[in-house]
């Protein structure tokens, strides 16, 4: 038995994995209950209307518009995002101080990033909207709270990470700690960090996309307007414009991190 | 009438675009064989034996194994049955225990239904346990095989062959990622157990040393030619200066 | 700062264009946005701290916290019970999202890694691999940039409330992010073993079982983990349109005002998140 064990670790868990999907499984009430009466119809309609999204000039119009401001969301947020994360992240990688509070803070400031990563943007988003009512900054901070926890804790890691032998050279320079992280550690860390925000930055656009549904603007807005009135070519339209920016901005991103890395 | 060789060229050549690797090599190797192929580096070891392998196709000339074209070769448990192959330890499936490693050199006997069987119950247990055993290795049937040493991996490598037991074994610099002490350990186990199950062996090699202490004949490549092929006690210091002298001044002369 | 750190690395790297390209890119569009947002969509800043919006913040944190509510929903037991249903809700629909997901992906990346579609995997290449590799490809594409929200509101449509639609939407959106990241790990595999399973005599089959799968799962059990944290992350946005769990009770009671069981359902939603996010780590490092 032990032996079976032994030769068997990996599998094991795996199949523990895969019975833990399969008791999922007997959760859901199968059966014909699970679909609308029209759900049928409703398909072949969406379908159809895939091959036939609503070209018109007024539609298009509408799309770039909102294209834009899903964009100029996900960039002012992000904006924010980076601002925050610079400052949490050098706070949380503990390289200003040292002594005795230093495991204080940094744990605790790796708490917070970590909060503030573990809510998604669209609860913030909902709760932002409670709080001061629908603004663009709503969103924005929306954006910029999880990201910014997200990129602080990833700066943090690489900050950490950086070569030793150049920030020694730079210390017996007399170099103070603040030119050390301004010549020493931003410069070492830089190329990996713009690398891992430009990655972020694709995953921003498709979140801004969705702040609509709080009842702020852009593409997400516009699908769901559509939705509603059941114009499914509409739909389409505006769902292959938010493809196009994320394609774009991943194809951006994707290249510069090539460049930056290689 | 002497017996069929094992493999038999004539007039062998290998072209990559305008240069040729390997140009009309002619030689035959009898059954029993313990071969050292040596020879600067881009000498065309590597293609000689991928083309002894059957893997490669030569551009030129003819080449038989067994007194037989490479086409009869057709099924690939014919080919198991022939040629074994082992190079560098990165050979192994490295997150799989290494008893499945050992029994890899059973797939080609295998119908599917027991090599699937035998991902949960081990077939032909004892095999890999006596092969593991020759090997020294009896203890670590069951670890992950990318935990073990270098050395250790090319033991599991020289199990899979043992329980393979194809008639002509090909090492493609099997030790070259090794210490010495831990080469000459592979080496010399390797000849030994070719020698037990009486097969052929074909092995390229770095080091000269190795190739002197425990082999009986020496292909020497330079240049994708033959630069001598010689039982092993009739190689010369002499010829063995010649064979690297150049390349060394060459090799020298690219890293500055 | 970001400008510093775009010169330091424009002046190190041998050709600069395509950087100093992206840096401009990126200053015009951080410029452009904050116009758009400032003077065209006119909000602004200030006006958010207004006497009337801090006086409107504070009652609504205050609501939150419970403070002057007469029955805050955290000292009853009947709202905790619930809240508990929920979260057992929400963390059955993220298994059943990351397991239709990996049954997708599973069934297409093969074909949808590079070196099977070139022959190289497999060591044998049939006409129409390249098609399918492309068909694929594009399907990965576009099932990752749809958000979950948006494949949630489509889905809503044909199935009725409940955790599968949720799970269903969260799978859509995670099938093509897990292709994607599977196919990488395939076309990163190191060919070395599995030449050598072919010269011991193994046939396809047995190459895929004793090289190709046990070489790869290790990363792709990895990554499913990882992309099991992001859905559970995800669940309560996709119950936002009526797809069950924690979502849909969060959005009936911000729209009943009754925000004390807001806090409650966050608190519940906070907890899923950091055990998911041990059990994960626990998992990964058990798989190593």
């Amino acid at each position: 038995m032990q032996k079976f064990v032994d030769l068997h670790k990996r599998n094991l868990l795996s199949g523990l994995l895969i019975l833990v999907f399969v008791w999922s499984l007997f959760s859901v009430n199968w059966g014909p209950d699970l679909f609308h009466s029209g759900g049928k119809h409703t398909i072949l309609q969406m379908v159809k209307s895939f091959f036939q999204p609503d070209l018109s000039p007024e539609i298009l119009q509408l799309a770039v518009t909102s294209a834009w401001r899903t964009l100029a969301y996900a960039v002012t947020g992000m904006t924010l995002a980076i601002l925050l994360a610079v400052v949490l992240g050098v706070l949380a990688s503990g390289i200003l101080y040292n002594g005795k509070q230093r495991i204080w803070v940094k744990s605790s400031l790796r708490g917070l990033l970590g909060f503030m990563r573990a809510i998604h943007e669209l609860v913030w988003a909902w709760l932002f909207v409670a709080a001061v009512g629908l603004s663009p900054f709503a969103a924005i901070f929306a954006i910029a709270i999880p990201y910014g926890g997200i990129l602080g804790r990833i700066f943090a890691d690489m900050l950490n990470d950086v070569k030793p032998e150049p920030i020694q050279a730079l210390q017996s320079n007399g170099a103070s700690r603040l030119q050390l992280l301004c010549y020493g550690y931003f410069p070492l860390a830089a190329a990996d960090m713009i690398s891992y925000t430009m990655y972020r930055f694709e995953c921003a656009i498709r979140s801004s996309a969705i702040m609509s549904f709080v009842g702020l603007g852009g593409l997400g807005y516009q699908i769901h307007l559509s939705l509603d009135d059941l114009k499914y070519h509409e739909v389409w339209t505006f769902i292959f414009f938010l493809i196009g920016l994320v394609i774009l901005v991943d194809l951006w991103s994707r290249f510069l991190r090539k460049r930056l890395v290689s | 009438m002497s017996p069929t060789p094992v493999f038999e060229l004539k007039n062998i050549s290998k072209y990559y675009g305008e240069v040729s690797s390997l140009s009309s090599l002619s030689f035959r190797i009898d059954r029993g064989e313990v071969v050292a192929l040596i020879g600067p580096s881009g000498a065309g070891k590597t293609t000689l034996l991928n083309i002894l392998s059957a893997m490669l196709p030569p551009d030129d000339g003819t080449f038989f194994i067994d007194g037989k074209p490479v086409s009869s070769l057709t099924s690939r448990r014919q080919r198991a049955r022939k040629l074994g192959i082992i190079r560098q330890q990165f050979d192994l499936v490295g997150p799989l225990p290494v008893v499945h490693n050992v029994l890899a050199g059973r797939l080609g006997e295998w119908s599917l239904f027991k090599s699937l069987l035998s991902y949960l119950f081990l077939q032909d247990k004892e095999l890999a346990m006596h092969a593991l055993h020759r090997v020294g290795l009896k203890d670590k049937i069951y670890e992950k095989t990318a935990h073990l040493s270098g050395g250790e991996q090319q033991r599991v490598a020289l199990a899979r062959l043992l329980v393979q037991k194809p008639e002509v074994i090909l090492a493609d610099e099997p030790v070259s990622s090794l210490d010495p002490a831990r080469a000459e350990d592979i080496i010399g186990m390797l000849v030994r157990l070719v020698k037990e199950e009486n097969q052929t062996l074909i092995a390229s090699l770095h080091s000269v040393d190795l190739a002197r202490k425990y082999f009986t004949r020496i292909i020497a490549l330079r240049d994708g030619q033959i630069f001598f092929d010689l039982p092993v006690d009739q190689v010369t210091s002499q010829q063995l200066s010649d064979l690297y002298k150049i390349m060394e001044m060459k090799e020298d002369a690219e890293v500055c | 700062m970001n400008a510093q750190v775009e010169h330091e690395t424009k002046t190190t790297r041998r050709r600069p264009g395509f950087i100093a390209f992206s840096f401009l890119l990126a200053v015009t569009l951080i410029a452009a946005s904050w116009i758009y947002i400032l003077f065209v969509e006119e909000a602004s800043l200030f006006a958010l701290f207004s006497e009337k919006n801090l006086e409107h913040t504070r009652e609504f944190l205050f609501s939150m916290m419970g403070i002057g509510v007469e029955e805050p929903a955290f000292f009853s037991k009947e709202s905790w019970m619930n809240a508990l249903r929920l979260t057992y809700e929400t963390l059955v629909m993220s298994i059943l999202a990351i397991g239709f997901s990996v049954i997708g992906m599973v069934l297409t990346v093969i074909p949808a890694s590079a070196n099977y579609a070139d022959g190289t995997l497999m060591l044998a290449k049939k006409w129409y691999s390249r098609l399918v590799y492309g068909v694929i490809r594009i399907l990965y594409v576009f099932s990752r940039a749809v958000p979950e929200l948006i494949w949630a509101m489509l889905i809503i449509f044909i199935f009725k409330p409940g955790i599968l639609p949720g799970a269903v939407a969260l799978a859509l959106h995670n099938f093509g992010i897990l292709g994607k990241l599977c196919a990488e790990v395939i076309e990163d595999l190191d060919m070395r073993p599995i030449r050598s399973l072919a010269s011991s005599g193994a046939g396809k089959t047995q190459i895929l079982i004793y090289g190709i799968i046990p070489m790869v799962m290790p990363k792709f059990i990895t990554y499913i983990l990882y992309r099991w944290e992001v859905i559970i992350r995800t669940t309560i946005v996709v119950g936002f349109v009526g797809a069950g769990g924690l979502g849909q009770q969060f959005k009936l009671s911000m729209s009943w005002f009754h925000y004390t069981e807001v806090t409650l359902l966050l608190i519940s939603y906070f907890i899923l998140v950091v055990l998911s996010d041990f059990i994960s780590e626990m998992l990964r490092k058990a798989v190593q």
